[in-house]
């Protein structure tokens, strides 16, 4: 039991409370213990109480046990009211029966002092909810009110009663609800803060406290000490009241820096210090009458009390306040700190004050370099104007924004940022700034812009390729359509479609077609493909070809169809022409597929091969079809196209199983794989008997015509030919009768003779050469193609002409290339050339006097490896320009008599040689005439 | 047949053919033969100091047939020509003919046609050899009058009487009978007759008068 003169060492006032401040405590082990605490409280408080009187006054000053019972209700839960009321009845007999009171009024006043305690904990407790704390003004006020003055108003109006019944006291009723009020209040300023500020968590700021903190409240419990024991003892009762305001600036110290816990100690401590000075005859209480002591002490310390617990109230409001809000501000900074997004804040200036770590992680920036305006010179300078813009204007509306700008990230790279930013208020609702989030949405909007250029693309090129795209709901039948596709139906741009809409402008005869064609790609989620005529509003007609497949929507619902339409107009009108050319032309089509091997033949190839329209084809009808003579090479040249990648293109005869021949020209074109190799070929056969038999008339005719002219030009020579012959003829009878004067004379020289005879053997062999010339150039086939050298035809031409040129006054130089490569060719022909150009420049050579250069050249020359070139160069009047053009024209012809055709035969055998022939006039004057041929050439076979 | 002494048949053809049959034919025939390929190899030849003809072709490069002719008679030759030709050239022949040809042969020729204008043409060739040279003495033994006894003898010829001569002259009778006289002495005549027959050889033109 410790003694009341302990009791001023706030430490150690009443420890017994100490256990009881937690509401959810046990019920079993602490029961009892709160018990004993109400108990023991109770009585030292009665001890305490009636130390505490002013003798000879009655009534003490402070009587602490119902402020101690209100403490104990107030830190109980309400449950165990009874059985803390029931602690303190033996407490308050005991305390009474040492006071020899009379045991009704003992119960009287017990019954009283619960009333008090009762209705002041109730109330206190209904109006605040949760631990009772003087840290707030509203729970200090509703203390003062229910604890300080309800209950003891109240409870004194019983109390007095009480008194009046068992005539125990002196007084009127009025005085003695005075004295018992503010007995009552005072006790309960003074002791039940003090109670209740330690309960609550007196100890745990006491283990909690730094040694400053320690050392701080032993000074100011010393000077307040010592201060009110100076003030409150050791001054007479005829000291200036004035100096009580002493222990003021202590007691603010208390408040300010110790909150309720300080101020209720400090209170505690003064006012015992002062009931105590005052009763036993110390201090400025102690003059006057015992009932104004009590009533000027209770004055002083009730008036000094309430304000300093409101003050303490207020200011433990504030440091809560304070505290809370760092704790809250520390949670957010946690929060913020470990938040995937960039958060920033900003004051009602719109300069910003927090940037998250992420934040400054992102921008690789101290918080310093970022607060206020900082943050601005990551932004982009493109994008910074509005940025600031948004920003500014959302701020001044107060609204919320989201913006998107580029922010410069720690290595440099602008990343896209979206930013959402919101006003935030306080909790009165002021407007504080504003708080915002920012995500890195560089990939989204990577991944939109990509998305957006592949649309576009992809747009584009179906526009670029006149592919119109559409989707059809298949339930609602509501139709999009790009404008590609609009344009081909001849919708405008902006009008809802659906699929009537369309259907009415397909033609007539193709809807049926078409619904059904939709309806079964719906039916079937499938594929969609017709062609089929638009029939448009401004008449046109168009060939329009859809494909489009079936689209199941997610979760199966509501499927799509999507796909293409073009414009096929143009080709259908070009297959429609193909196909009316191809039948007008006797135009066959045929198809091999390499891989499956198979022939395919339209009706205008079977006819060409004579087989029916239903008759299968394999590649051996096609083999058995060839005539004979041709079929080797066919075959060839069919492989070489298909295996080496050629064209294919061939002449040839097939031969129909009727025995007919038909002259026809194949042309094909492979398609191959990426190996090269052949996948199919396709092509086209044209019936050309009837220009291959043209063809072929025309080469008879021009062979007859060649030999007629060879016969012509074998009559030009005739004088020369007879010249030729006479020559040998004359030498063969000069030499013969020359040998028979010999034999007559008898002068016989058998050597002579034998010489004789042979030069007649020459002779007749050189008359018979000459014959075989003729013959040769006047025969009618003339087909004998070999390889020649051109010098031999130049030397037997120039020796068949020889005496044409003497006769015709003419001399004839050669100039033969000893290097002339070897050309294949027809030497009769070849032959046939060379007179002919030479008896034209005898021609030309005519009117030129004879005084004159008269000479014919023919000169032979290599040209590089592959080409001989041969020139006949006269000096005759030369080639005038209106005959220049029309030389070798046919029937074309300077000369007065003749047919013209000469030039036109040499020109069709030098070519047939695979030669060229040009004319024009040699400088010195005179025509030239020349023509190359191909070395070892290969004639066009026929 | 008989070959006339110091006589020369000479060839051109320019095909060795025909050469070498002439040269056979006329060896065989007994006549001595010279062969030439072309003119112009002839012509650089000196002249024959006897008899001679020459068988030419008419068509050769060069110079042909018609311009040898041209040719001799420009120099005034002896030498008689015979053409072969193995053209048919038929307007050459009378051409050539015109202009003083022996013969034109075309070409194959019978070994007696040939022979025989040989023989013919050589015949020919030593008359005419001995008309130039009885020519050429007559004209040098005109030579030797004077101008004067040129004049008298011209009208001699003419058959004018010495008085008529003197007459028209413008001289006397006794002048013209001198220069007759000593013509006829410088001339070697006795007579008109002969006076007539020398003045024809030399080819001097007679004067036509009266």
């Amino acid at each position: 039991m410790k003694s009341v003169s302990q009791s001023f060492e706030p430490a150690s006032v009443q420890p017994a409370a100490r256990n009881v401040n937690s509401f959810i405590a046990p019920f079993d082990w602490r029961l009892p213990v709160i018990g004993l605490c109400v108990f023991v409280g109770y009585y030292l408080g009665a001890k305490v109480g009636f130390a505490l009187t002013f003798k000879p006054y009655p009534v003490s000053a402070l009587w602490p046990p119902n402020s101690i019972l209100v403490a104990a209700l107030l830190l109980t839960p309400r449950r165990i009211w009874w059985f803390v009321l029931l602690a303190a009845f033996p407490a308050h007999c005991a305390a009474q029966i040492q006071s020899h009171v009379p045991p009704l009024m003992i119960l009287c006043w017990f019954v009283s002092n619960s009333f008090e305690a009762l209705i002041g904990a109730g109330l206190t407790r209904y109006l605040v909810r949760g631990p009772i704390q003087f840290t707030s003004l509203r729970n200090a006020g509703i203390f003062c009110l229910c604890v300080v003055f309800a209950g003891p108003f109240l409870s004194s109006f019983l109390d007095a009663a009480f008194v009046r019944w068992n005539a125990w006291g002196q007084g009127s009723y009025w005085d003695l609800i005075r004295i018992r009020f503010f007995s009552n209040t005072l006790a309960a300023l003074i002791v039940a803060p003090l109670i209740v500020t330690w309960a609550t968590n007196g100890i745990q700021r006491l283990r909690r406290a730094r040694l400053s903190r320690y050392l701080e409240a032993c000074l100011l419990l010393f000077c307040l000490f010592s201060t009110s024991f100076a003030v409150l003892y050791k001054f007479r009762p005829g000291a200036d009241s004035a100096f009580l305001f002493l222990t003021l600036p202590f007691l603010l110290w208390a408040a300010a820096r110790f909150g309720a816990l300080g101020t209720s100690t400090a209170l505690s401590i003064i006012g015992f210090l002062a009931i105590w000075s005052g009763s036993h005859g110390h201090g400025p209480f102690s003059g006057g009458t015992a009932e104004q002591n009590t009533l000027s002490i209770q004055i002083f310390l009730i008036v000094l009390s309430i304000p300093m617990l409101f003050l303490a109230a207020v200011i433990e409001e504030r440091a809560t306040g304070e505290t809370e809000r760092r704790e809250s501000e520390s949670r957010f900074r946690i929060v913020a700190d470990s938040a995937p997004v960039l958060i920033w804040m900003a004051g009602v200036d719109k300069l910003c004050t927090f940037f998250n770590k992420p934040w400054l992680t992102f921008t690789g920036r101290s918080l310093e370099q970022e607060v206020g305006n900082g943050w601005a010179e990551g932004v982009h300078p493109d994008d910074l104007q509005k940025c600031l813009k948004i920003y500014t204007e959302a701020f001044d509306a107060r609204k919320a924004f989201v913006m998107q700008y580029r922010l410069r990230r720690y290595d440099g790279e602008y990343r896209w940022i979206s930013d959402q930013g919101v006003a935030r208020h306080d909790a009165q609702g002021n407007f504080v700034g504003y708080i915002g989030s920012c995500v890195d949405v560089t990939e989204l909007i990577n991944k939109e812009r990509v998305l957006h250029e592949f649309e576009e693309r992809v747009v584009l090129a179906a526009e670029a390729a006149h592919l119109g795209v559409w989707e059809m709901d298949t339930t609602t039948h509501d139709l999009w359509m790009s404008d590609a596709a609009r344009t081909l139906f001849q919708f405008d741009s902006e009008i809802r479609l659906d699929h009537a809409m369309v259907q009415d402008r397909v033609h007539p005869e193709d809807r049926a077609l078409r619904d059904s064609a939709i309806k079964h790609a719906i039916e079937t989620q499938g594929q969609y493909e017709i062609e089929y005529r638009a029939l448009l509003p401004d008449g046109t007609l168009r060939w329009l070809a859809s494909r489009g497949r079936c689209v199941t929507g997610e979760n199966g619902t509501g499927s799509r169809l999507i796909g293409v339409v073009i414009d096929i107009t143009p080709q259908k009108e070009a297959q429609d022409l193909f196909r009316l050319a191809a039948e007008g032309s006797h135009l066959g089509v045929w198809h091999w597929d390499e891989i499956a091997k198979t022939l395919t033949w339209d009706g205008a190839t079977r006819d060409m091969f004579g087989v029916s329209a239903d008759a299968e084809i394999t590649i051996d009808t096609f083999y058995r079809a060839l005539h004979p003579d041709d079929a080797e090479q066919v075959k060839q040249i069919w492989r070489q196209a298909l295996e080496l990648q050629l064209p294919y293109q061939i002449e040839f005869r097939t031969q129909r199983t009727d025995g007919t021949i038909r002259w026809v020209d194949a042309r094909g074109r492979g398609y191959y794989d990426e190996a090269g190799k052949p996948l199919w070929m396709s092509g086209v056969l044209f019936d050309i008997t009837d220009r291959k038999e043209a063809e072929l008339q025309a080469q008879q005719n021009r062979d007859e015509l060649s030999h007629l002219s060879r016969v012509a030009a074998m009559g030009e020579l005739a004088a020369s030919i007879a010249h030729e012959l006479n020559q040998p003829l004359s030498g063969i009878t000069s030499n013969a009768a020359a040998g028979q004067r010999f034999i007559d004379r008898g002068n016989v020289d058998l050597r002579e003779l034998h010489d004789l005879l042979g030069d007649i053997v020459a002779d007749g062999r050189r008359a018979g050469d000459v014959i075989r010339g003729i013959q040769g150039m006047v025969k009618k086939d003339v087909s004998a193609h070999r390889r020649i050298n051109l010098n031999d035809v130049v030397i037997s031409v120039v020796h068949m002409v020889k005496p044409s040129a003497v006769l015709h006054s003419c001399e004839l130089g050669t100039f033969l290339d000893p290097d002339l490569p070897m050309v294949e060719g027809d030497p009769v022909q070849l032959q046939q050339v060379l007179l002919n150009l030479i008896i034209n420049a005898f021609d030309a050579m005519d009117d030129t006097p004879l005084s004159r250069h008269r000479e014919v050249v023919i000169a032979t020359e290599r040209d590089g490896d592959s080409v001989t070139r041969v020139s006949v160069r006269d000096y005759g009047v030369g080639i005038s320009a209106e005959a220049r053009d029309r030389l070798f024209e046919q029937f074309f012809t300077t000369k007065t008599k003749g047919l013209g055709m000469g030039l036109s035969i040499v020109r069709s055998i030098v070519e047939s040689h695979g030669g060229k022939i040009a004319a024009d006039n040699a400088d010195g004057g005179g025509a030239r005439f020349q023509f190359t041929l191909p070395a070892s050439a290969k004639t066009s076979v026929v | 047949m008989m070959i006339l002494p110091n006589s020369l048949v000479f060839a051109i053809d320019d095909d060795r053919s025909v050469r070498t049959g002439l040269t056979r034919l006329l060896r065989s025939a007994g006549y001595k033969s010279e062969i030439f390929e072309s003119a112009s190899d002839f012509l650089k030849r000196e002249q024959h100091a006897g008899p001679a003809c020459v068988i030419v072709d008419v068509r050769m490069p060069g110079l042909n047939g018609m311009d040898l002719q041209e040719s001799l008679i420009q120099r005034r030759r002896e030498e008689q020509l015979i053409f072969i030709t193995g053209h048919g050239d038929i307007s050459m022949c009378a051409q050539a003919m015109k202009a003083g040809a022996v013969d034109f042969l075309p070409k194959p020729f019978r070994d007696d046609d040939l022979l025989g204008c040989v023989e013919r043409a050589l015949i020919r060739s030593a008359e005419q050899r001995r008309r130039s040279a009885e020519e050429n003495e007559a004209r040098t033994l005109l030579g030797l009058l004077t101008p004067r006894e040129l004049e008298v003898m011209q009208l001699v010829v003419a058959g004018m009487l010495n008085k008529q001569i003197a007459g028209e002259l413008g001289t006397a009778e006794k002048t013209v009978k001198v220069h007759r006289g000593r013509a006829m002495r410088k001339l070697n005549v006795t007579s008109v007759a002969e006076l007539v027959r020398l003045t024809e050889k030399g080819c001097l033109a007679p004067v036509a008068n009266v």
